[in-house]
C-alpha cells in the first residue's frame, strides 16, 4: 500500500502536508429553521473525528458545508490557512462517503473508484485503483456494477472511491446506516483500521453513539445546531457536561439534589437526605439545585445491611423492582425511598447470587464517578432520541 | 400452484388479441399490398402476384422523398433532443413547485388537434407574419426570403409537434436520477460540466434513446407538416404514400414504399439501440 | 447428455417453427388481394319501396342547403310539406375520395350503401357511373331536368344525355389575385410566367382543374386532347415549378394564404373567393378560358326510394326552387329560368356573375375529358410526379 507515496497532483494536496480543519462561527439558516448556529470547531489533522447527534441536530448540514454542497449563511471554513468557505466543491481537497454511498450505477467498480483521479487527469490510474481495491479487499470485483454488490461491498467501494483521492479531509455521512448490526460492527473496525493506515483526517457523522465511541479519537456531540460538548469518548462518557450528553451518550441516573457546600476540590450535595460528594472538576454547578449523575455500571447494589465495596455515598431503603439478565451482566431497577428508580448494571462475576425482584437493597457508588449538572437543564434531554 | 400456471397466458390474451387484430393483420395486409400486381386498380381489383419489382419501382421513383424524410426527421430529432433535454432538465431539477405546471404545459398542445396546431404555424411563419418581419428588420432575412414553404418551416413544424415525445421520457429518466450522484461527481472533482457529461447524461440515456425513437419514427412518416408548411420541394415520403393511396390509387407502389420505409426505420432503430448501449429497450 | 440433446432438439424445433411460420405467413398474403369492384346497374337492383315508405335518404356536402329561419321556409322543408316524404338529410360528404372510400366496399360488392341520393363532383360521378354503381334516372320522372338544365352543362362526355346524373350546383375554376398586393392578373399563362409573381403562386392539387387550365393556356381543348398535348401541358407545369414560379400545390386551404399575402395570385374556385368575403380578393376568368365543374346528384344501386329521389331532382329543377337555393348557397345555379325567378327572391342577386354567369362567360367554360380507369391512373401519376417529384 503506497498511499503516502504518490502526491503528484496539485488540486487536492497542498505541499505542506496535512492541516487542521477549522470552522469559525459557522451558521446555516434555511427558510424555516436554523440548522447550524455559530459553530466553532477545530478538527486536528490526522484525527478521526465524529459529529454525533440525533437526526436534525445539524451534523449533516455541517458536513455538507465542509464538502461545499451547502453554502454557509455566515462564518468561515479553513483548512490550515486556506479559506475554503466559498470554494467550489470540486476544487476542495475534501471527499465524501455519502449516506447510501451514491455510487455511479452506470460505471463498474473500477471506474467508480477511478472517477476522481480521472477528473484530475492523474496518470497511472489503473495501478492506484488496483491498490485501493486491494485495501478494501474488493480487487476481484473490479468489473462488477454497483447494483450487483451487497451493501457492505458497496460501502467499501464508496470508501475506496473517496480515499483514493487522498483528501485532506474525508467526510463520512452516516456511512454505515444502511448495514445490519453485525456488518456495521466489522465495518467500524475496518474503517478505523484504514484511517490509522492512511493517516488522513476523517470526519464522521453519525447518530449512533456506540459507533462514534468505537471509532473516533474525538467526538463532538451536537444538539439543536450547536455543539453540546466535545472531547475524547472517555471524557464525554465519564464527565458529561450536560444532561443531553449524559443521556444521549450511554445512560445515566440523574437524581435531584441541592448543593450544600463547595469547598476545596469537593462539592457536597444534599440528595434526598443523603450527602454525596462530587469532585469539583466534575461539578458543573456550584450553587443551588442540581442533578447528581451516576452511570448505571458505577452503581453498586447489595442486599440490605451487607457491606458494599465503596466508600461513601451510601443509601439504604432501596427495593429491586426489575431484574434483566443479559448474560455478561444483570440490569436492575431499584426504587429508592424518594420514589425514583435507579438503574444499576452488575457484572455477572458469580461473586454473589443474582438479586430477586422485591429484594431490599442498599445502593452506593464511588464519589469520583458521580457528576453534577445544573438543575435548569432538562433531565430527559437526549434520553429518547436515539434511533 | 399448478392452478396458477396458465394465469400469465390468460392475462396476456387481451393484449395478444388486440395486437393480432390491429397490428398483425394490417401488417400482413400492407405486406400483401406491396406485392400487388401494379396493373390492378381500386376498381378492377388488385391481386397478390408477388411482384417484388414494386420495391425497385418505388425506390427508383421516390428515393428523393425517402431520403428527404430521413434527413428532415433526423434534423428535427437532433433539435428536439437539444431543446427537449434543456427543458426536461429544467423541469426535473430547477422547476421546484412549478414542476407539475410545466409538465402540464408540455402536454397542453395535445389538447388541441395536430392539424390545428400545425395550421397555426402557418400564421406564425407567414411571409407577412411577425417572425419574418422581425428577421427582415434584423437583416437576417432578405426582403424576398420566406420561411413558409422551406425546409426550415417543415422541420420547425416537426420539432414543435414531436417535442413532447422527447421531453416526457427524458423527464422521466432525469427525474429518477439521485441528486446525490451529481453531488458525488462534484465532490470527486468533476466541474458541473464534466459532471453532466460523465454522470447526468449517461444516466439519462434510456430517456434520450426512447425520446429519440418516439420523435424520429413518427417524424420520418409524417406528411401533415410537409403538406401544410412545405412546398412541392419539401414533400416527404408520407406525402407520396398518401398521394399514391388516395389520389393515384397506385396501391402497389404505395405498399412497397410503406414497407421500405418500415424496414429502413426498423434497421436504423436496431443499429441505434445497439450503438447507444441500451439493448434492454428492445 | 439428456440435457444437451434436449437443447439441440429445442433449437431444431424452434428453427422449424420459424420456417413454418414464415411459410404460413407467405401463404396468407394472397388473401389480402382486393376484388373487382365493377357492377351492373341493370342487375344490381332491388324493389323500390317508395310507394309504401315515404322516406328519402340524402348525403350532401356541408353548406349546400338553405335552412329554416324565422318565417323563411327552406326548400327542403317545402319539399317535405309538398310531397309528404320524410327526408333524412346528412351533410357527410367532405371529400370525393373520402366518400368513395366510405362506399367502395358496399357498392363495389353490390350491397346497399343505405343512401338514396348523393352529390359528387363530375370526375367522381363519372367514375362511379363507369363502374356501374349508379342507377339511370327515368326521364319521364325528371322532366324539369331535361327541360331546364343550362346548356353549358349538357352533353358532358361521361354522361352525354344526363341519364345518370343531375347537376346540383356548379362552380368555376379560374384564377384569383390579391388586388392590394399585385396588379391585375388576367391569364393563366401570367400565373406561370409573370416575374413579379415568382414564388408567390399556388396551383390546385386537383389534376383536372390545373391540367384543364394548362391545356387551355396551351391552346388545347381539355375536353378532347391528345397524348402529345397532355405531355406538353405536363412539361409546362414542370418547368414553372422548376423555375420556382410555383410555391405549392394546395387543396382547399389556399384562400388564407392569398388573403394573408403569402400568395399573390393562385388558381382558385369561384365559390371560395365569394365565401371569403374579402374585397381585395378578385376572381378572374382567365383569358384562355376557365374550367366548369358540378356536383351531381346520383342515385346509387340498391336505393330503395329511387322514385322519391327522382321527385327530389325534379323539384330542385323548378326555377323558383333553384333561385331560392342559389340565393342561399352562392354557387352557379344550373337551372334555366332561375335568374328570372330570382327577381322575386332577391333582386340584388339577379345579375351576380358568380350565381348567373353571363352567356359570354359560360361560353368560355370547359369541362375535362371523361377518362377510363387506366387513363386516370396514368394522368394522376404524371400529375403527381410534377406536383411531387
Amino acid at each position: 500500500m503506497s498511499l503516502a507515496a504518490d502526491r503528484t497532483d496539485t488540486t487536492a494536496r497542498p505541499a505542506e502536508g496535512p492541516r487542521d480543519l477549522r470552522l469559525a462561527a459557522l451558521t446555516k439558516e434555511f427558510a424555516t429553521f436554523t440548522a447550524v448556529r455559530s459553530l466553532d470547531l477545530t478538527v486536528p489533522a490526522g484525527t478521526f473525528f465524529a459529529l454525533l447527534g440525533p437526526s436534525g441536530c445539524g451534523k449533516t448540514t455541517t458536513l455538507r458545508m465542509v464538502a461545499g454542497l451547502e453554502t454557509p449563511t455566515s462564518g468561515t471554513i479553513h483548512l490550515g490557512d486556506r479559506d475554503i468557505t466559498w470554494e467550489k466543491p470540486y476544487r476542495r481537497p475534501v471527499n465524501t462517503v455519502f449516506q447510501n454511498y451514491a455510487l455511479f450505477p452506470h460505471l463498474d467498480i473500477h471506474e467508480n473508484v477511478a472517477f476522481g483521479l480521472r477528473r484530475r487527469g492523474v496518470k497511472d490510474v489503473d495501478q492506484q485503483v488496483q491498490e485501493m481495491l486491494e485495501l478494501v479487499e474488493l480487487e476481484s470485483q473490479a468489473r462488477k456494477k454497483p447494483p450487483q454488490m451487497s451493501g457492505g461491498q458497496q460501502q467499501r467501494v464508496a470508501l475506496a472511491r473517496a480515499l483514493i483521492n487522498r483528501p485532506e479531509v474525508l467526510l463520512l455521512d452516516e456511512p454505515l446506516g444502511a448495514l445490519d448490526l453485525k456488518l456495521r460492527r466489522s465495518m467500524q473496525i475496518e474503517i478505523k483500521r484504514i484511517q490509522e493506515e492512511v493517516g488522513l483526517t476523517f470526519v464522521h457523522v453519525t447518530h449512533d453513539q456506540e459507533e462514534a465511541m468505537t471509532m473516533a479519537d474525538t467526538i463532538a456531540v451536537m444538539n439543536g445546531g450547536v455543539i453540546e460538548q466535545m472531547g475524547s469518548p472517555t471524557e464525554l462518557y465519564e464527565n458529561p457536561q450536560t444532561t443531553f450528553v449524559a443521556n444521549f451518550l450511554g445512560q445515566s441516573n440523574l437524581i435531584a439534589g441541592t448543593v450544600a457546600s463547595a469547598e476545596g476540590d469537593v462539592v457536597r450535595v444534599d440528595m434526598h437526605g443523603t450527602q454525596v460528594s462530587i469532585p469539583v472538576d466534575r461539578a458543573h454547578t456550584r450553587t443551588g439545585a442540581g442533578w447528581v449523575g451516576i452511570r448505571p455500571e458505577k452503581v453498586l447494589v447489595a442486599p440490605a445491611g451487607e457491606p458494599i465495596d465503596a466508600p461513601g455515598n451510601h443509601m439504604t431503603g432501596g427495593v429491586v423492582t426489575d431484574v434483566s439478565f443479559v448474560g455478561v451482566s444483570t440490569q436492575y431497577l431499584v426504587r429508592m425511598p424518594w420514589g425514583q428508580e435507579l438503574m444499576a448494571f452488575e457484572q455477572n462475576t458469580g461473586r454473589r447470587k443474582i438479586l430477586r425482584h422485591g429484594a431490599e437493597v442498599d445502593v452506593s457508588w464511588r464519589p469520583e464517578f458521580a457528576f453534577l449538572l445544573p438543575a435548569d437543564q432538562d433531565v430527559r434531554a437526549g434520553a429518547f432520541e436515539e434511533d | 400452484m399448478r392452478r396458477g400456471r396458465f394465469t400469465g397466458y390468460w392475462l396476456m390474451l387481451p393484449a395478444a388479441l388486440w395486437l393480432g387484430v390491429f397490428f398483425v393483420i394490417p401488417f400482413y395486409s400492407l405486406l400483401a399490398t406491396s406485392l400487388y400486381d401494379p396493373e390492378g386498380s381500386v376498381l378492377t381489383g388488385y391481386d397478390v402476384t408477388w411482384h417484388v419489382a414494386n420495391f425497385a419501382d418505388a425506390l427508383r421513383e421516390h428515393a428523393d422523398e425517402l431520403w428527404r424524410s430521413l434527413w428532415y426527421a433526423g434534423v428535427a430529432t437532433v433539435i428536439c433532443a437539444v431543446l427537449g433535454y434543456v427543458l426536461a432538465y429544467a423541469i426535473a431539477f430547477k422547476a421546484g413547485r412549478w414542476r407539475n405546471v410545466m409538465l402540464v404545459l408540455v402536454i397542453a398542445p395535445f389538447f388541441t388537434s395536430f392539424l390545428v396546431r400545425t395550421l397555426s404555424w402557418k400564421l406564425i411563419l407567414a411571409d407577412d407574419g411577425f417572425v419574418v418581419d422581425f428577421l427582415q428588420t434584423l437583416h437576417l432575412m432578405g426582403e424576398d426570403d420566406r420561411l413558409l414553404a422551406t425546409p426550415v418551416a417543415v422541420i420547425a413544424g416537426l420539432v414543435y409537434n414531436f417535442l413532447p415525445f422527447m421531453v416526457l421520457p427524458l423527464y422521466a429518466s432525469l427525474e429518477k436520477i439521485d441528486v446525490r450522484l451529481i453531488e458525488a461527481a462534484g465532490d470527486l472533482y468533476a466541474s458541473p460540466a464534466r459532471g453532466f457529461w460523465k454522470v447526468t447524461l449517461p444516466l439519462s440515456m434510456p430517456g434520450l434513446v426512447a425520446g429519440t425513437l418516439l420523435t424520429f419514427i413518427p417524424s420520418a412518416g409524417d406528411y401533415i407538416n410537409a403538406q401544410l408548411l412545405g412546398s412541392t420541394n419539401q414533400r416527404m415520403v408520407g406525402n407520396v404514400i398518401q398521394d399514391l393511396f388516395t389520389n393515384t390509387g397506385d396501391y402497389a407502389t404505395a405498399g412497397a414504399l410503406s414497407v421500405t420505409l418500415m424496414v429502413i426505420i426498423v434497421a436504423m432503430v436496431v443499429l441505434y439501440i445497439r450503438k447507444a448501449g441500451t439493448e434492454e429497450l428492445l | 447428455m439428456a440435457g444437451s440433446s434436449g437443447l439441440s432438439r429445442r433449437a431444431v424445433l424452434r428453427g422449424g417453427a420459424g420456417v413454418a411460420l414464415g411459410a404460413a405467413s407467405l401463404g396468407v398474403l394472397p388473401l389480402f388481394g382486393t376484388p373487382d369492384r365493377k357492377q351492373d346497374p341493370a342487375t344490381c337492383t332491388t324493389r323500390d319501396l317508395s310507394d309504401s315508405e315515404r322516406r328519402l335518404v340524402v348525403s350532401n356536402w356541408p353548406g349546400y342547403m338553405d335552412e329554416d329561419d324565422d318565417g323563411y321556409v327552406s326548400t327542403l322543408t317545402e319539399f317535405q310539406r309538398r310531397t309528404g316524404i320524410d327526408v333524412s338529410y346528412t351533410a357527410d360528404i367532405n371529400d370525393n375520395l373520402e366518400f368513395f372510400a366510405k362506399v367502395v366496399n358496399q357498392l363495389g360488392a353490390c350491397e346497399s350503401s343505405k343512401r338514396d341520393l348523393f352529390m359528387l363532383t363530375d370526375w367522381m360521378a363519372a367514375r362511379m357511373i363507369q363502374v356501374g354503381w349508379i342507377q339511370p334516372l327515368d326521364p319521364a320522372k325528371v322532366p324539369n331536368l331535361h327541360e331546364n338544365l343550362i346548356d353549358s352543362l349538357r352533353g358532358v362526355g361521361w354522361d352525354p344525355d344526363r341519364t345518370y346524373s343531375a347537376p346540383w350546383q356548379s362552380g368555376l375554376t379560374g384564377i384569383a389575385y390579391n388586388k392590394a398586393k399585385v396588379k391585375e392578373v388576367r391569364s393563366f399563362e401570367e400565373l406561370l410566367s409573370r416575374p413579379d409573381l415568382k414564388g408567390r403562386v399556388t396551383l390546385l392539387t386537383e389534376m383536372r382543374d390545373t391540367m384543364g387550365l394548362t391545356l387551355l393556356a396551351q391552346g388545347d381543348d381539355p375536353e378532347e386532347f391528345t397524348e402529345d398535348q397532355w405531355s406538353n401541358a405536363i412539361d409546362r407545369i414542370r418547368k414553372a415549378r422548376a423555375d420556382g414560379q410555383i410555391r405549392a400545390f394546395t387543396g382547399n386551404d389556399y384562400i388564407q394564404d392569398l388573403a394573408a399575402g403569402n400568395v399573390l395570385a393562385c388558381e382558385a374556385w369561384s365559390g371560395d373567393v365569394a365565401a371569403a368575403e374579402d374585397e381585395n380578393l378578385v376572381f378572374v376568368a382567365p383569358e384562355e378560358g376557365q374550367m366548369i365543374w358540378s356536383d351531381n346528384m346520383l342515385v346509387p344501386n340498391l336505393s330503395t326510394h329511387q322514385a322519391h329521389a327522382e321527385e327530389w331532382i325534379n323539384y330542385y329543377y323548378e326555377p323558383e326552387v333553384a333561385a331560392k337555393l342559389a340565393a342561399w348557397v352562392w354557387y352557379i345555379c344550373p337551372v334555366k329560368g332561375a335568374q328570372e325567378a330570382m327577381e322575386k327572391v332577391d333582386p340584388s342577386l339577379v345579375d351576380n356573375p358568380l350565381i348567373f354567369p353571363t352567356a359570354e362567360s359560360l361560353a368560355t367554360t370547359h369541362a375535362f375529358m371523361a377518362l377510363e380507369e387506366f387513363q386516370v391512373r396514368a394522368y394522376e401519376k404524371d400529375y403527381a410526379d410534377v406536383t411531387g417529384g
